[in-house]
């Protein structure tokens, strides 16, 4: 069997979510382990960040 | 110093010299080279690209060159050259917005504020010694943008400026004030500001002459050059002349009127309204005083002629509007104790009315050299705006036409106008939708609501007749309540329809969503007065009031359909996250256990039957009948076991709702900012904020990582400007261990989901149980009537055997009752009295029949 490099990701439950739904459109998840953790493709880590992270940045209120 | 440095400067500058300038620029590198390693060369290049020639690059360019200059001042120590090296070396992080040219004054520490010179913002420290009286200089002549606890800051605009004139504030004193005040000289550009719109300002009159507008000036030159404007030109009314000569053309002059006959009649009424004054009301006797006093003995200098010209009514507010762009605004003054053609109105305070020190101020604000100035007066819900406006109204003692946003609040106005003031029951009329009529006798109040006068097409004969005849006449005051909610278009019939002298404002909130609050300013007048809130907490006229953001986390299942759901359901599915249904019934119990009274706000409506129900308290939507609405209310007043109640949109505004100590916010609407502010008011009015210690409480739940976290935010910017402080809290303390804590199974949570995601897609729209009535702004939920209660429509659904026959999830839902009808039981059925008084009415009957039967 191929080895598949894994990172070990540890968020809350609202951002396991938001992974999940975005795994439906583009999977990366390896393995869900429980709540708060999963093991992602380490390919993907970045651009994982990087969404997750915009995707958090909607709900934030900022003057102007 | 000597003005022609920066002149210097500036030709130096310019391209054509541009290699004297990097000879100095070169010079500085190497002298920074001893201090600190050197920094890429275009951090250090100051200058600002010169491609962007803008007024404030100039200003830095030639405080540049300044600086430049007098770095190479031979008279400077070595350590004010170091200073400045070292401020150059980090201006470049402040881009566009550095002053590191302005230097502070040796002994900036002790002066409390600091002006930028670009756009008149103004900062001041809220904690120095001396800042309350540079407070009050600052509300004076500039506008309060934002007053938290410690820093503050303030904005010069061209209106407030024209407000800090029309106080009788000199040019000269406002800079020396200023300049006192400010850590750093003030900025050039400032002064010539201020000189700019102090010196013009009072030249120009806007006159209401027998129903028709006139242009008014003693400086025949400065009408000249506002009839060359082509938007004041084409609003100006040509009347038919028959002389042709080059002045006729231009516009009437007249003389004068001569003020020694006018004042005779005036000064004599004058003595009695005195003395009037004095006899009954000794609390707010400085204010009237101060408005008696001034016996227009400045005024009339100069008895040149005065040159007039007309302008159409409806253009009215174009012409004021240009003439605020071309510097020279209209002075828009009422001289009403001088008014010898409209009739007076017999209507003063009633004897035992007692004026806050607060609403003293803005009344003279308003009335402040003896002649009513329009403007906005901006207060605090429940601090007392409408006395304000009442006693506005006393002291013109003119006709008065009152506007309101609806039909409710205008019986409110009414009855406090009645209530407040000696006025009769036939002086004071109604006009609404339903009840026409005219006040008898040739003065009087009217009260009516905004769309009513505003509404252009078919009107009831009735109605037409009652517009006739707020039109034909002219009114000495023009009250407007709630100015921030109303559609600039319909302000502009408004405006112009009815004729009035002077114009009132009032308002808690100086905010809209859309950008159309500066429009205010040229149709109704400059903010005159603006509480801070802060401040009258302090002095115990409003509560204090400790609010609180509270972040529930979504649970993951909950989360999960949020992200798949469009947006009408999501508003749903974060407002009934068992989360917040857990700390909604802590906070609950916690402050009911404390004695308060609490009041659950929800939008929502599928949500507030959910919570209510659940939580067994009882609730008040637009769908509840009237004498259920009044029972609830009743009970939430009276009844020590009933303390807390569940209120939809219908609490913002149209119910008169008792008071409370603590407010909990489970779903709004949106980013409204009014609305959060209005809801903060009804906490505001709590009779025990003068108890020592009291706070009330002011709690907003909301669900995290969901958009309602951006509105929350949102919401909160008025009431942070106002000097809240929102206190986050992320996990109540305790809650977990609460007893009967609702939704605390995994099982429960999904059965409340199901619930959730089967209710209609309309029961996610929040206030969807108002409808506005006729004669109603939109936006405003204050009618009585709600509407007939909603049937469900019949539905068709496609979905699996098992889920119809029940085999999913929910097999079986047990349904909490509502309050509503135990509390409804209890009134119907027999009270239930103390013995003593079961004996004592049984004794009464006895007695009665006792004696019917002696008396037969």
């Amino acid at each position: 069997m191929r080895a598949i490099k894994g990172v070990l990701f540890t968020c809350d439950a609202a951002v396991k979510q938001i992974l999940l739904t975005m795994n439906e459109q583009q999977s990366f998840i390896i393995e869900d382990l429980d709540d708060n953790h999963l093991v992602i493709k380490a390919d993907d880590e970045f651009r994982v960040r990087r969404q997750l992270e915009t995707e958090l940045e909607k709900n934030t209120y900022s003057l102007e | 110093m000597s003005y022609k440095r920066p002149a210097e400067g500036y030709s130096r500058s310019q391209p054509s010299k541009r290699p004297r300038r990097d000879e100095d620029e070169y010079m500085e590198i190497q002298d920074e080279d001893d201090v600190i390693p050197p920094s890429p060369p275009e951090d250090n290049s100051l200058v600002p690209k010169s491609a962007t020639i803008n007024f404030s690059a100039l200003t830095r360019k030639l405080a540049e060159a300044k600086r430049t200059e007098d770095f190479n001042a031979p008279d400077m120590s070595a350590l004010e050259i170091h200073r400045m090296h070292q401020s150059k070396l980090v201006s470049h992080i402040f881009m566009d917005q550095d002053f590191s040219f302005m230097h502070l004054k040796p002994d900036h520490a002790s002066r409390p504020l600091w002006i930028s010179p670009e756009d008149g913002l103004i900062i001041l420290e809220a904690f120095s010694p001396i800042a309350e009286q540079a407070q009050d200089f600052l509300t004076a002549i500039s506008e309060p943008v934002s007053r938290p606890a410690f820093i503050h800051e303030y904005k010069l605009t061209s209106y407030s400026l024209y407000a800090a004139v029309s106080v009788g504030l000199q040019t000269e004193d406002i800079i020396e004030v200023l300049n006192r005040l400010s850590k750093v000289p003030v900025p050039e550009p400032i002064i010539s500001h201020i000189r700019k719109c102090t010196e013009t300002y009072g030249k120009v009159k806007l006159v209401l002459k027998h129903n028709k507008y006139f242009v008014e000036s003693s400086h025949p030159e400065l009408l000249q050059k506002l009839l060359r404007d082509p938007t004041i030109q084409d609003a100006r009314v040509i009347s038919i002349q028959a002389d042709n000569s080059i002045k006729g053309n231009t516009f009437t002059t007249s003389k004068a009127p001569a003020k020694g006959n006018l004042i005779i009649p005036g000064t004599s009424k004058e003595g009695d309204k005195g003395s009037d004054v004095a006899k009954g009301r000794n609390n707010d006797a400085d204010l009237f005083t101060s408005v008696v006093g001034v016996e227009g003995d400045e005024i009339e200098e100069d008895d040149d002629n005065v040159h007039s010209f007309e302008i159409n009514d409806a253009k009215i507010d174009d012409v004021k509007k240009r003439c605020n762009e071309l510097n020279c605004p209209m002075l828009e003054e009422y001289d009403f104790r001088n008014d010898t053609v409209n009739a007076n109105l017999d209507i003063d305070l009633k004897p035992a009315t007692v004026i806050r020190p607060y609403q003293e101020t803005s009344l003279s604000k308003m009335f402040g050299n003896g002649r009513a100035r329009s403007g906005i007066i901006v207060l605090p819900c429940g601090a007392g705006k409408t006395l304000v406006g009442i006693t506005a109204a006393c002291t013109i003692k003119k006709s008065c036409l009152v506007l309101c946003t609806s039909s409710v609040s205008v019986y409110q106005w009414r009855a406090q106008f009645l209530q407040w003031s000696n006025i009769t029951d036939r002086q004071i009329a109604v006009f609404t939708a339903d009840q026409k009529e005219k006040f008898a006798g040739d003065s009087g109040i009217v009260v009516s609501t905004y769309s009513m006068v505003a509404n252009t097409h078919n009107r009831s004969h009735e109605s037409k007749k009652m517009m006739e005849f707020l039109t034909s006449r002219e009114w000495g005051f023009l009250l407007l309540d709630e100015v921030h909610v109303v559609p600039a278009a319909m302000f502009r019939r408004v405006v112009t329809t009815i004729k009035a002298h002077s114009k009132l404002g009032l308002t808690a909130t100086l905010v809209r969503e859309d950008d159309k609050i500066a429009d205010l300013n040229y149709m109704i007048g400059p903010k005159l007065y603006e509480a801070n809130w802060m401040d009258l907490a302090a002095k115990g006229h409003i509560a204090n009031v400790q609010c609180a953001e509270v972040w529930c986390s979504m649970t993951p299942e909950f989360y999960h359909e949020y992200l798949r759901e469009q947006s009408r359901k999501r508003a749903l599915l974060y407002c009934m996250n068992p989360n917040k249904f857990q700390a909604c019934q802590y906070l609950i119990n916690y402050h009911e256990e404390r004695g308060d009274k609490i009041i659950v706000f929800s939008d929502n409506v599928f949500a507030l039957e959910a919570y209510a129900k659940k939580l067994g308290k009882p609730y008040i939507h637009g769908g509840t009948g009237q004498t259920e609405r009044m029972r609830v209310l009743q009970h939430f007043q009276h009844d020590p076991a009933v303390s807390t109640i569940f209120l939809s949109k219908v609490g913002d505004t149209s119910i008169d709702l008792p008071e409370a100590t603590c407010l909990i916010q489970i779903s709004s609407h949106f980013g409204s900012r009014r609305q959060e502010a209005q809801r903060l008011g009804r906490i505001l009015r709590a009779k025990r904020r003068n108890d020592e210690g009291f706070n009330a409480f002011f709690y907003s739940l909301v669900s995290k990582d969901t958009q309602e976290m951006f509105y929350s935010t949102k919401r909160q910017q008025f009431l942070i400007d106002q000097g809240y402080a929102f206190k986050v809290i992320t996990s109540l303390d305790g809650q977990q261990d609460f007893p009967n804590l609702v939704y605390r199974t995994r099982e429960e949570q999904i059965e409340l989901l199901q619930s959730v995601l089967i209710a209609n897609e309309a029961d996610a729209e929040p206030g969807s149980d108002v409808r506005a009535s006729e004669g109603d702004l939109a936006g405003t939920i204050t009618s009585k009537d709600f509407g007939p209660t909603r049937f469900p429509a019949a539905q068709r659904t496609t979905s699996s055997l098992t889920s119809l026959s029940g085999a999913q999830h929910m097999s079986y839902i047990e349904q909490n009752k509502s309050m509503n009808k135990t509390l409804a039981k209890s009134a119907a059925g027999s009270i239930n009295r103390h013995k003593l008084f079961q004996k004592r009415d049984k004794e009464k009957i006895a007695a009665r029949k006792e004696a019917k039967k002696t008396a037969q």
